[in-house]
């Protein structure tokens, strides 16, 4: 059994590398297919063919691709992945500070959603079909239904702009990630609650839940102890997929929020035809995306013992 | 001292659906005495696990108990709060269920979940709590008990479950256990077993309320049955008496049902008809659309239960003339 486990883990990391190695060829393809010259864009119109041709074999744009793509592999190994065309600093120096902004930001919208959604959901459940209950899943509809831009802009024109209990944008201290944590975590915590609150009422009707009731137990007991521990597996599940999409969507809020994060970072070097930049910052959300959906599974495998066994 | 452990009077469980009230139990009262196996027989849907569960207090909604009483040890039970009957579940009365597969927490450890029962009930320390719970899980034929307690339900067979149900059940010795089907999702081999366990432990002075639909498993364990149909008891005797002289046309059809098993009969007799709605109940003898003794006063006349003989009650219009059997 163990042994078998161990292989298994074994496979999917193997599978999680080829799907980051894929990632990272096809964006290499892809950025490099995009017409124009990305030095010509980098040093304007103006710039004559000799000094675009110069500064392009200075970055090693006139090597094949396959080589190119071979020089980079090579370096990405060695923590070097280029240089950023248009901030001049090498790739890792940016996007490091950046992804922890944006993970202290994620850190934040995933407790905002976890413990707003599975409140909301279990409080749902146990009030099914009462005026709580409805209120609360129209709520979370709006939650998951609502753009995020819509949320950022709308709370931060009534608490920043109007009421002025928070920062507008900008990180100076904890109370900056507020205003982002809650636009950022909304439409997760809309997610967790449907999911907490189909998953309890389902689990509350199973038979182990008349045995628990048998012995003794007072439904509150039967709740707690025994129906959800079985509904959060799937819970589980959702929301280590949800960090994940929490690190990686942070684009819109970051931008509304002036954080200085990965999401900014990416819209920069698009705009600026970035490319090692882009490189990095694709590569960093894929990782993070195959990670997420690694560690999901393992949890999954974790926490129920009917799969356990055969993971 | 008294004499009886359980005594149900005059039992009324609802549904309150919205094709309106479906009678689960009507009017049905039932007593088991002191170490005595009781027997519930019935066709499916005939209210047998309605029943059980108002005695357990776990009716679920919309049903609810709309009338009589139920009396454990001289305890009133219909009039206490849900906590105070906490207190009474697992530990004066318990139930194994029909499905054994999926009666246990999938997620936990069978031991931890039969040792619950303990901690619910008796301040003991982890040490001898868990002790108890391998004693009586050997009790009821589990082997390598050490090993078992650490398994998870999916690890055992349907056999071992039900053991472990009734473990659980038997593990606050109870005055009653109330066994709804335990063996009806059991193969032939694995269901001898469980009647032969549950046997034993009527032995040991407990009072089993037992259910089924099988006449033959009643056969092997009961000492006195009742026979239910749509909500109401239609015929009670001792068991040897209702084998011998089953009065009510219904009983004779379920004995039927068995014979023919028995006797390896290869046309199954069964009752023709289904149980009629319960929501919609006709205005005389329930039986009457079914029966094939039906007179009159059937179709327009309830019939009450009548003593026919010693410990004998029977719930139609047929004893006026008891000869006619
Ligand atoms: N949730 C419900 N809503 C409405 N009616 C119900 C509900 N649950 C049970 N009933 C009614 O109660 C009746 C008795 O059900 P019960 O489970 O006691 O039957 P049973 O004799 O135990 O049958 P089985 O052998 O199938 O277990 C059913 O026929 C059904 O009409
Ligand atoms: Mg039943």
């Amino acid at each position: 059994m163990r042994g078998n486990a161990t292989t298994s883990l074994l496979r999917r990391l193997l599978y999680s590398l080829i799907t980051i190695v894929g990632v990272a060829a096809l964006v290499f393809v892809l950025l490099r297919m995009v017409p124009g010259n990305p030095v010509a864009t980098l040093l304007g119109e103006r710039a004559d063919a000799e000094t675009v041709e110069r500064i392009s074999s200075s970055l090693g744009l006139d090597k094949p691709l396959p080589v190119q793509f071979a020089d980079y592999v090579l370096g990405a190994l060695s923590g070097d992945f280029g240089e950023s065309f248009t901030l001049g600093k090498p790739v890792v120096d940016l996007i490091g500070p950046a992804f922890m902004n944006t993970l202290r930001l994620a850190i934040a919208a995933a407790l905002v959603a976890w413990v707003v959604g599975i409140a909301c959901g279990l409080f749902a459940a146990t009030h099914k079909g009462a005026l709580v209950d409805r209120l609360f899943m129209g709520i979370s509809l709006l939650g998951v239904s609502l753009p995020v831009f819509m949320v950022a802009m709308l709370l931060q024109y009534v608490f920043a702009r109007y009421l002025h209990w928070l920062p507008v944008a900008g990180i100076s201290d904890w109370t900056g990630y507020v205003l982002p944590a809650i636009a950022l975590g909304w439409g997760s915590a809309g997610s967790v609650a449907r999911l907490v609150r189909s998953s309890v009422i389902e689990e509350l009707q199973q038979d182990y839940i008349d045995t628990a009731r048998a012995k003794g137990r007072t439904k509150r007991q039967v709740l707690v102890l025994h129906a959800l521990r079985n509904a959060m597996l799937p819970v589980i599940t959702l929301m280590a997929m949800q960090f994940s999409g929490l690190l990686s969507g942070a684009f819109i809020t970051e931008t509304v929020f002036s954080i200085n994060g990965i999401g900014r970072l990416s819209v920069q070097a698009i705009t600026g035809r970035d490319i090692p930049l882009l490189q990095g910052t694709t590569l960093l959300i894929a990782f993070v995306i195959v990670m997420g959906n690694l560690v999901a599974d393992l949890l999954y495998g974790i926490s129920d013992p009917r799969v356990r066994k055969g993971v | 001292m008294l004499n009886s452990t359980l005594e149900v009077s005059h039992l009324c469980t609802s549904f309150f659906t919205d094709r309106g009230e479906v009678k689960a139990v009507d009017d049905v009262s039932l007593r088991v005495d002191k170490g005595q196996v009781v027997g519930i027989v019935g066709e499916s849907g005939c209210g047998k696990s309605m029943v059980a569960r108002s005695v357990m207090g776990l009716v679920k909604k919309p049903g609810k108990i709309v009338g009589g009483s139920i009396v454990l040890n001289g305890q009133e039970l219909t009039s206490l709060d849900d906590k105070e009957l906490c207190e009474v579940r697992g530990r004066d009365v318990s139930m194994v269920f029909q499905e054994p597969m999926t009666s246990l927490n999938p997620t936990m450890r069978v031991g931890r979940q039969v040792q619950e029962v303990v901690a619910i009930h008796e301040q003991v320390s982890k040490e001898q709590a868990r002790q108890r719970t391998l004693e009586i899980l050997s009790a009821v034929g589990i082997p390598e008990v050490e090993a078992r307690y650490d398994a998870y339900p999916h690890e055992l067979s349907g056999g071992l479950r039900q053991r472990v149900m009734i473990a659980m059940a038997m593990i606050m010795r109870p005055s009653l256990l109330i066994a709804d089907e335990p063996t009806t999702a059991l193969d032939a081999t694995v269901e001898a077993q469980i009647i032969a366990l549950l046997k034993r432990l009527a032995h040991t002075g407990t009072s089993v309320l037992i259910i089924s639909h099988n006449l033959g498993v009643i056969a092997q364990l009961a000492d006195y049955v009742y026979v239910m149909y749509a909500g109401r008891i239609v015929e009670k005797a001792d068991v040897c008496e209702l084998f011998d002289n089953p009065l009510h046309p219904y009983t004779h059809g379920l004995l039927g049902a068995v014979s023919s098993l028995r006797s390896q009969s290869k046309v199954l007799q069964t009752i023709p008809g289904v149980v009629p709605n319960l929501a919609n109940l006709p205005a005389g003898c329930s039986f009457a659309p079914r029966c094939d003794r039906c007179m009159a006063a059937c179709d327009s006349v309830r019939p009450e239960l009548v003593t026919v003989g010693a410990g004998h009650e029977l719930c139609c219009h047929l004893t006026k003339g008891v000869d006619v059997l």
